[in-house]
């Protein structure tokens, strides 16, 4: 009893091949296959967009039902941690003010300087293997593939997929993520130490005497910093904290989306500042790569610097940047949780605690910052 | 146009379509145990059911097709799978000459287990590597057992996207005559 017939078989073959064709061209990054997925996009996202209202208060009470005892204690943790933060964060602002002028001082792109957009997490992935996120901004505030998503913490992810509202961000935890990075070992910090001295300048011809108050901010000259070591004493202008580059009004939850560019500090009234590039500290570099939801991601192929030393639990992992590197320099992407060791000349393999929470996100922002290798002028 | 919205093609599309939206806004926040259940892999399994093995192969295939689309992951990827999936529960189905729903559900389940264990395996194969881990079980049992419940839901609704009726359905398969 013949129960397939040449045909039949023949049909499932034949979508098979069409199957292994069709990821054969995506793995290749063929412009057909991405021609498809947004006219496939744009039909797709009226469909999604009216279910996605239809549905949400279903989600809303599923989330009530199941996750109401776990927020209730959230909240009251972020409270507590809220009321301790509060103290630190002008401290903290004054502290990248002066890092930001540092920066700028010897002509280093910072964080600062790159524009981002501000968007909300609208929707998470649909698979069980990808770590993705959909954002409620796209290409019609300036979004383009491959530029960095952040968050408070630190790094988030990249663009993967962008349409005119909407874009898809690839976390960093995912398989497919990759970028190059810092790794630089947390040493003893000593908090830079700020005293107020008055001098008094007499002049001798003259009866008028001239009071002069300064603010000095000391950092040490020996012991390795996060920024390295500095052998100057650093003389700043009174340190006065501006915030009038940052509107937090626009960065509340009511004003979604609007683009956020946070002015760099001004050098023109800067002190004289000497700093030696020479003591500066090393930094390992590597590749980090997610590993999906359930191991943590690593840091490996890490560069041999003798001046560096080893790599101790605790180090700070960062973006590297270069022109090719889709990510500026300098965005926090976590700490080392655990050094496996390899033998032969593969290298040791960092397990990296990611400073984002990935699992709740909720408000993003995205660099509009593309490497000088892609720039698109 | 009557005949259009009619044909079993197009009215798999637009519940394709449909799903595709719950699976990616709904059931992205309900997920069970941590896990999201797979509509449109359920859908392919029980088309395959009801349609035989060519209908399940070609239901997996398009529906797989447009849930790639809207994923990261390679273009075909879950095509593939979706289409095995149907296959496989479409030549169970020319096996038997009765199913009844609880074996239906059973099948389902199973079937949607193994796929979801074989999506892991070809990413594998082709490059995607960290999807083959420990969280691959709870996934697949996770994924097997909300399927083979939303079976009973969906097997009404692949008969109505084929456009089967009462006398086809009660009637021995189509396979044993060939």
């Amino acid at each position: 009893m013949p129960v397939y017939s040449v045909s039949r078989r023949r049909s499932i073959a034949i979508l098979a091949l069409t199957s292994l064709l069709l990821m054969t061209l995506d793995l290749q990054g063929n412009s057909i296959v991405g021609g498809v997925k947004r006219v496939f996009g744009a039909i797709f996202e009226p469909v999604q967009s009216s279910v996605r209202v239809v549905t949400r208060p279903i989600e809303n009470a599923w989330n009530g039902i199941t996750n109401y005892g776990e927020l209730e204690a959230e909240n009251q943790r972020l409270q507590d941690q809220l009321d301790q933060q509060e103290g630190s964060f002008i401290a903290a602002l004054a502290t990248v003010r002066d890092a930001q002028e540092l920066l700028a001082l010897n002509g280093i792109d910072n964080l600062a300087d790159i524009s981002s957009v501000t968007a909300q997490v609208i929707g998470d992935s649909a698979s069980n293997f990808s770590q993705t996120v959909e954002i409620n901004q796209g290409s019609k505030r300036g979004l383009r593939v491959g530029m960095p998503v952040v968050n408070a913490a630190g790094l988030v992810g990249k663009i993967t997929w962008v349409e005119e509202n909407r874009a898809i961000v690839l976390l960093a935890n995912d398989v497919l993520f990759g970028a190059p990075v810092q790794v630089v070992n947390q040493a003893e910090v000593v908090a830079p130490t700020t005293s107020t001295t008055t001098s008094t300048t007499s002049s001798t011809t003259t009866t008028s005497s001239t009071t002069t108050t300064t603010s000095t901010t000391t950092i040490p000259v020996t012991g390795t910093t996060l920024f390295g070591t500095v052998t100057s004493t650093l003389v700043a202008s009174p340190t006065t904290v501006d915030f009038s580059g940052i509107d937090f009004d626009r960065l509340s939850t009511t004003t979604i989306g609007t683009i956020v560019t946070i002015a760099p500090g001004s050098t023109s009234a800067g002190p004289s500042t000497t700093i030696d590039i020479n003591n500066l500290s090393a930094a390992e570099t590597g590749i980090f790569r997610g590993r999906g939801l359930d191991a943590a991601p690593i840091v490996e192929f890490i560069d041999q610097n003798s001046r560096f030393g080893e790599v101790r639990v605790g180090a700070l992992i960062f973006t590297s940047g270069g022109s090719s590197s889709l990510a500026p320099r300098g965005i926090v992407i976590g700490r080392v949780i655990k050094i496996v060791e390899r033998t032969g000349t593969s290298g040791a393999v960092l397990e990296v605690r990611l400073s984002a929470r990935l699992q709740s996100l909720n408000f993003v922002r995205v660099l509009l910052y593309q490497p000088v290798a892609t720039a698109i002028p | 146009m009557i005949n259009l919205l009619n044909r079993p093609v197009t009215r798999l599309f637009l519940v394709g379509l449909l799903l595709l939206g719950v699976q990616t806004t709904l059931l992205t926040e309900m997920k069970f145990f941590g896990i999201i259940a797979q509509l449109l892999l359920a859908l392919s399994i029980t088309t395959g059911l009801v349609g035989g093995s060519e209908s399940g192969a070609l239901a997996g295939f398009v529906l797989g097709l447009m849930f790639d689309l809207v994923l990261t992951s390679p273009l075909g990827l879950s095509a593939l799978v979706y289409a095995c999936a149907g296959w496989g529960a479409g030549y169970f189905h020319s096996r038997t000459l009765a199913n009844p729903r609880w074996l239906d559900c059973l099948v389902t389940g199973i079937l949607s287990g193994v796929a979801t264990f074989a999506l892991a395996v070809v990413a594998n194969v082709i490059g995607v590597e960290g999807w083959l881990s420990g969280r691959i079980i709870k996934v697949i049992i996770v994924v097997a057992c909300v399927n083979a419940f939303s079976a009973f839901v969906f097997i009404p609704i692949s008969r109505w996207c084929l456009a089967i009726r009462r006398e086809q359905r009660i009637s021995p398969p189509v396979e044993l005559f060939l």
